[in-house]
């Protein structure tokens, strides 16, 4: 009874910590999907967005001295900015060009954006010193049995499920998501209506990339490692989690998020933790696979 | 556009790089005369790589963000066969193609029917896979302690040690490579690449089964780059699952996107310039900027794509390129 008890707890422990992950993975995957949805290119730069938020947070933090909280709303922004902008040198003069050619500018843009950080901050591992950090995120906040949850637990998860919420209403609710919506389904309509479809399109690149570099400074605390190359890992498993949960698909991403993370979690604890990030793949395979139009997504035309 | 070698200049400028190669060896340049070749030999060797990668984002317009995936199954293949059985380089060279071309038409026979984004994705899942499987699998490949003491090639009981040797190897395989790409491309097999490539619902309009045109430009090119990595552990003696990351995928399609996506000769040219500029930086940069060069070719995809996507020496078709050759003559 008593073992019975230290397994269940254990998998509950998992489980806690499945979610977190996952809730940072669906934070990326936003960004993929998004961006796919609106012009369909699968952003690889994304994941460099990522890692740069980590280490923008990183130098405002420990080299500048910032406070955390400052430090936060400071990267998020500047990582928009650079969504932008990189929209506007990289892709946006291709919209017109073969798909392949926007493709692999992407992963030239990643390769470009990786080894820049590997230039400016080097290939060490860094971590956010703890006494810049507020003491409470290594407290903990809630304990039962043998599970607890810190607070830094507890802020990533509302950080990620109030952004999430408030990315939905965008969607729904307002002018730009409405706009956004029309995009994504026809851009040369849209634009008859009258929709500015490139500002769209730039709204589209700040939003996913201001969630992605929130997903890398939450990750930069969670795991407390930040190096140039932790962009690529996450940025495919964000990818797989997009595909997961129907690329496009905003719901979807966030679903396939948490699924994503929870099997992670779960497949390194009880089958194989060498091939932790193989499950990612595997997932990403079967379901592109099987149901490419992932669990909640529209369909997948056949040739756009 | 640029400069543009007619034909018959290429058979000519072909034919001169060939004598070249052969007397390279022999030319007076010293000490330095091991080292200019090693660099040579790893040129020829992406060169092939490079072609192999071809017949897929170049002939078929397809992206493949996992080739060295199949040039890490050559490389163990080569490897372990060597290991263990002990065979000779002629043997393990056809069974390393047929390795690769295998896992080629397993991995493209269900993936394939995707649309081109989600294949690049899945291919670039695949080689991932494969690191992964050569990392963790201790029994088979000896994970991260590496595959050491692969014996050298030997041709009629003879050795290869030196450098020329294996440098004359490598060209005689480049040639071997270079008449099959070129009689592919030039063939039926080519014509419906090219088919597919332009416009694929065009293609199979005209009666082209899409799904078999690509399985077999996806087979050809993982054989081609399974053969590269067969080389690649024969000559080197050793190899580790880090030499087969996702970074060679990169540079390889860098070489090809450089040199002209789909051109043969471009591909070969990306290849010669782009191979030895990294052992030019290796002389030049200091080690913590060194490590940083792929930005460099970061850097390259995204100025080829935005300003000469056809890179260095653009593609031509069979027709078009007779056509301007008789232009030209009758100029003349």
């Amino acid at each position: 009874m008593e073992n019975l008890l230290d397994y269940s707890s254990l998998f509950l422990q998992q489980l806690v910590n499945g979610i977190t992950l996952g809730g940072v993975y669906a934070l990326i995957a936003v960004g993929y999907t998004m961006v796919y949805g609106v012009i369909q290119l699968i952003n690889f730069a994304h994941g460099e967005i990522y890692m740069l938020g980590a280490f923008l947070a990183y130098t405002l933090v420990a080299i500048l001295g910032v406070p955390f909280f400052a430090a936060f709303v400071l990267t998020i922004l500047i990582c928009a900015c650079f969504g932008i902008i990189l929209d506007f040198i990289a892709y946006r003069p291709l919209r017109k060009a073969p798909r392949l050619a926007a493709l692999i500018t992407a992963i030239g843009m990643s390769i470009f954006l990786q080894n820049l950080a590997l230039m400016i901050w080097g290939s060490q591992i860094k971590s956010y010193p703890r006494e810049a950090l507020p003491d409470i995120f290594f407290k903990t906040a809630w304990n039962v049995g043998d599970v607890t949850l810190s607070w830094l637990q507890v802020f990533i998860l509302s950080i990620t499920v109030l952004s999430m919420v408030i990315l939905h209403v965008t969607i729904r609710r307002t002018r730009i998501g409405t706009a956004m919506r029309a995009v994504s389904q026809d851009k040369t309509t849209a634009a008859l209506m009258g929709i500015g479809v490139n500002r769209v399109i730039s709204f589209t690149f700040a939003i996913g990339s201001a969630m992605g570099g929130m997903a890398g400074i939450l990750v930069g605390l969670y795991y407390n490692a930040i190096f140039p190359t932790m962009g690529y890992i996450a940025g495919i498993k964000a990818f797989a989690a997009a595909v997961l949960g129907g690329i496009g698909s905003v719901p979807g991403a966030m679903l396939g998020g948490g699924v994503l993370g929870i099997a992670e979690v779960i497949g390194a604890g009880y089958i194989s933790s060498e091939y932790r990030d193989g499950i990612s793949y595997a997932v990403m395979i079967a379901v592109i696979l099987f149901k490419p139009s992932g669990l909640i997504g529209r369909q997948v035309r056949e040739k756009a | 556009m640029g400069f543009r070698l007619s034909g018959q200049n290429h058979s000519r400028v072909f034919l001169g790089l060939i004598l070249l190669a052969i007397l390279l060896p022999w030319l007076p340049l010293g000490a330095s005369t091991n080292y200019i070749l090693r660099i040579l030999t790893t040129a020829v060797l992406y060169m092939i790589l490079a072609l192999g990668l071809n017949i897929v984002p170049g002939f078929t317009g397809l992206l493949d963000l996992g080739y060295v995936g199949f040039y890490g199954i050559g490389a163990y293949t080569s490897g372990l066969l060597a290991i263990h059985f002990d065979l000779s380089l002629w043997l393990i060279l056809p069974l390393a193609a047929l390795n690769g071309a295998l896992w080629g038409i397993l991995l493209g026979a269900p993936t394939l029917r995707l649309t081109g984004d989600y294949f690049a994705i899945v291919t670039f899942g695949f080689s991932e896979l494969v690191v992964l499987f050569i990392r963790n699998e201790l029994w088979l490949t000896r994970g991260p302690m590496g595959l050491p003491g692969i014996s050298p090639p030997s041709i009629f009981g003879h050795p290869l040690t030196r450098d020329w040797e294996f440098f004359y190897l490598i060209v005689l395989l480049l040639l071997v490579v270079l008449v099959v790409v070129t009689r592919l491309q030039d063939s039926r097999i080519g014509r419906a690449w090219f088919a597919i490539r332009e416009n694929e619902i065009a293609a199979q309009c005209c009666g082209v089964n899409l799904i078999r045109y690509k399985v077999t430009a996806f087979a050809i090119s993982a054989s081609i780059g399974a053969m590269g990595g067969a080389f690649y552990a024969k000559w080197f003696k050793f190899i580790h699952p880090d030499m087969f990351k996702f970074w060679e995928s990169i540079l390889i399609l860098c070489l090809i996107v450089f040199g002209g996506m789909g051109s043969i000769a471009g591909t070969m040219l990306g290849a010669l310039i782009l191979i030895p500029l990294s052992e030019v930086l290796r002389a030049v940069l200091p080690q913590g900027l060194f490590s940083a060069r792929y930005l460099i070719y970061g850097l390259v995809l995204v100025l080829m794509m935005r300003w000469r996507p056809e890179g260095l020496i653009p593609f031509e078709r069979a027709q078009a390129r007779k056509a301007r050759v008789a232009k030209e003559r009758l100029k003349i």
